[in-house]
């Protein structure tokens, strides 16, 4: 309000008889010089609200644009990097088969029953892929790094992310391509550096996002599941084998997915390759079977 | 406006006036915008706490708190042979999970994150813009954000207690809850006084109450068992 009083003020003393209405006073003079001063004075006023509200605008975006809603239902698309594939869910394998994923790590497809720990867990060692999938299903990030190029304050910066943090779990991946790779059921981004700002972007687009997640609010915890976090099942470095389930569920044990080969559900113990993940020796704790210590 | 209106001079006398008087209203209505915006951001209105509001803070940071609760519990009631404490701690699973759950439903109802920043800290919504102090899990005081909030386990707790077993495990069970429960009070008071929504109120008064309550039978329980609480650190 007070800006445009102001400008006001200034127009009339050029007006001759300033005191009478002000329609009249410019009434007879179409040739009266441009007000330079005026139009300098509300362009400047006009720029300045202009700033003001951009940066309130910018300031609630930066906020709000990566929160997931039913018009915004995938933020991570404006995250430069970020690998999409659309998987198929729910097609379980037995703690005994593998999965011949597509991609390294993977990030969606046929996984085990059991999924790992998902409660801000951060594993020292490399885990059973099959199980980390399926806690990507329930609306969890995993990141992986490798353990020869991060170390140091580098580890300790995406520890901070996970540990303590719900639906975040955090294990190292050997021979990953690049230092870090980011997983959500369906997205990928591989980084470089711990301090990438879409690190925290890309965590707040896809963890717990309802659009996104299969199983959204599904459970991290694992108790009376079969699988340990104290002593998880070991990441497997052979490819798997010619026996492993495929991409698109062949050879998967779940109902939806398949019709013939359903049937073999308990295969043949694949010599070697893959130690069965729920049948760990009963080092630290026993999970589901009698405790060791009477 | 009026007056303009009736006056009817020539056009041309008034374009310069017209001018002034549109960028002026054009001006006034973006800094109003500007200004109801940001104030949005730090203000709830009923229908929708704003990004840093107290209710957006408490609902993030208590789900936060809660869901390990829920993970505690769930390792003891899956693997304690005692029958009173699995009935406990199924109670208390059953009862943080589910109001976890409540605060997420707000949270996305609200458009707004449903877990707090990822490495951003916790509780900074505590701190009335600098003047009210709150701790964190060692007790330190801060009006600042916390790394880890009061009563929250070490992940080495946590391997801890999955590693327990028998009254080894009842015990832990009873000093990490009983150390939960008593460092979410302070978020739950706060909530209960400060937060802009009734319905958010309401939840943190429950869980003030609730778990107060809570702490005596844990406490007792402790001494049953002959063993002592752990120190607040």
């Amino acid at each position: 309000m007070a800006s445009g009083t102001k400008s006001k003020g200034t127009t009339k003393p050029k007006s001759k008889n300033g005191a009478k209405g002000r329609s009249r006073s410019s009434a007879g003079r179409p040739t009266r010089p441009k007000p330079w001063g005026t139009i300098a004075a509300v362009l400047a006023v006009v720029l300045l609200a202009g700033g003001v509200f951009t940066y309130a605008f910018l300031e609630i975006n930066e906020k709000e644009q990566w929160v997931a809603s039913e018009e915004n239902p995938d933020p991570s698309e404006n995250i430069d990097g970020v690998k999409r594939e659309k998987y198929e869910s729910g097609q379980h394998v037995t703690g005994a088969q593998r999965v011949a994923y597509d991609q390294s790590p993977p990030f969606g497809g046929p996984h085990d029953q059991a999924w790992a720990a998902c409660s801000g867990v951060v594993y020292d060692t490399a885990v059973r892929t099959e199980n980390m999938v399926h806690s990507l299903e329930h609306g969890s990030v995993w990141i992986a790094y490798n353990p020869d190029q991060v170390k140091g304050g580098d580890l300790d910066k995406l520890k901070g992310k996970v540990e303590g943090q719900p639906y975040m779990m955090m294990s190292p991946w050997p021979g990953l391509d690049k230092p870090i790779s980011l997983q959500s059921w369906g997205h990928q981004l591989k980084l470089d550096k711990a301090d990438d700002t879409r690190i925290d972007e890309f965590i707040r687009s896809l963890r717990e996002n309802q659009y996104q997640n299969p199983e959204p609010g599904g459970r991290c915890d694992v108790d009376g599941t079969g699988f340990d976090p104290a002593n998880p099942p070991p990441f497997v470095a052979e490819p798997p084998g010619d026996d492993a389930v495929k991409m698109d569920g062949t050879g998967a044990v779940d109902e939806s997915a398949q019709e013939m080969q359903g049937q073999q559900v308990p295969p043949p113990a694949t010599e070697g390759t893959a130690p069965p993940a729920s049948e760990q020796p009963p080092a630290a704790s026993g999970t589901g079977a009698p405790p060791p210590s009477q | 406006m009026t007056d303009t209106d009736t006056d009817a001079s020539p056009p041309t006398s008034n374009s310069s006036r017209v001018l002034i008087i549109v960028a002026a209203m054009v001006a006034v209505l973006l800094v109003g915008a500007a200004g109801g915006m940001l104030l949005a951001m730090s203000r709830s209105n009923d229908v929708t706490p704003g990004p840093d509001s107290v209710d957006v803070g408490f609902a993030q940071d208590m789900r936060v708190h809660h869901l390990q609760a829920v993970t505690m519990a769930g390792i003891e009631r899956d693997r304690t042979d005692d029958g009173e404490l699995r009935r406990l701690a199924f109670d208390i699973e059953s009862t943080q999970l589910a109001q976890a759950s409540e605060m997420a439903g707000w949270l996305t109802v609200w458009g707004r994150q449903s877990l707090p920043d990822p490495g951003a800290g916790h509780m900074e919504w505590m701190s009335q813009g600098g003047t009210h102090e709150h701790t964190d899990a060692l007790g330190q005081t801060t009006t600042g954000a916390v790394d880890r909030m009061p009563g929250m386990a070490t992940s080495q707790e946590l391997d801890q207690l999955r590693a327990a077993t028998g009254r080894e495990l009842d015990v832990l069970f009873l000093q990490l809850m009983l150390r939960h429960h008593q460092g979410g009070l302070q978020m739950a008071e706060y909530g209960a006084q400060h937060a802009s929504a009734g319905y958010v109120r309401n939840l943190a008064k429950k869980i003030v109450s609730s778990q107060v309550s809570e702490v005596n039978l844990l406490t007792d329980m402790l001494t049953r068992r002959g063993a002592q609480p752990l120190p607040p650190a």
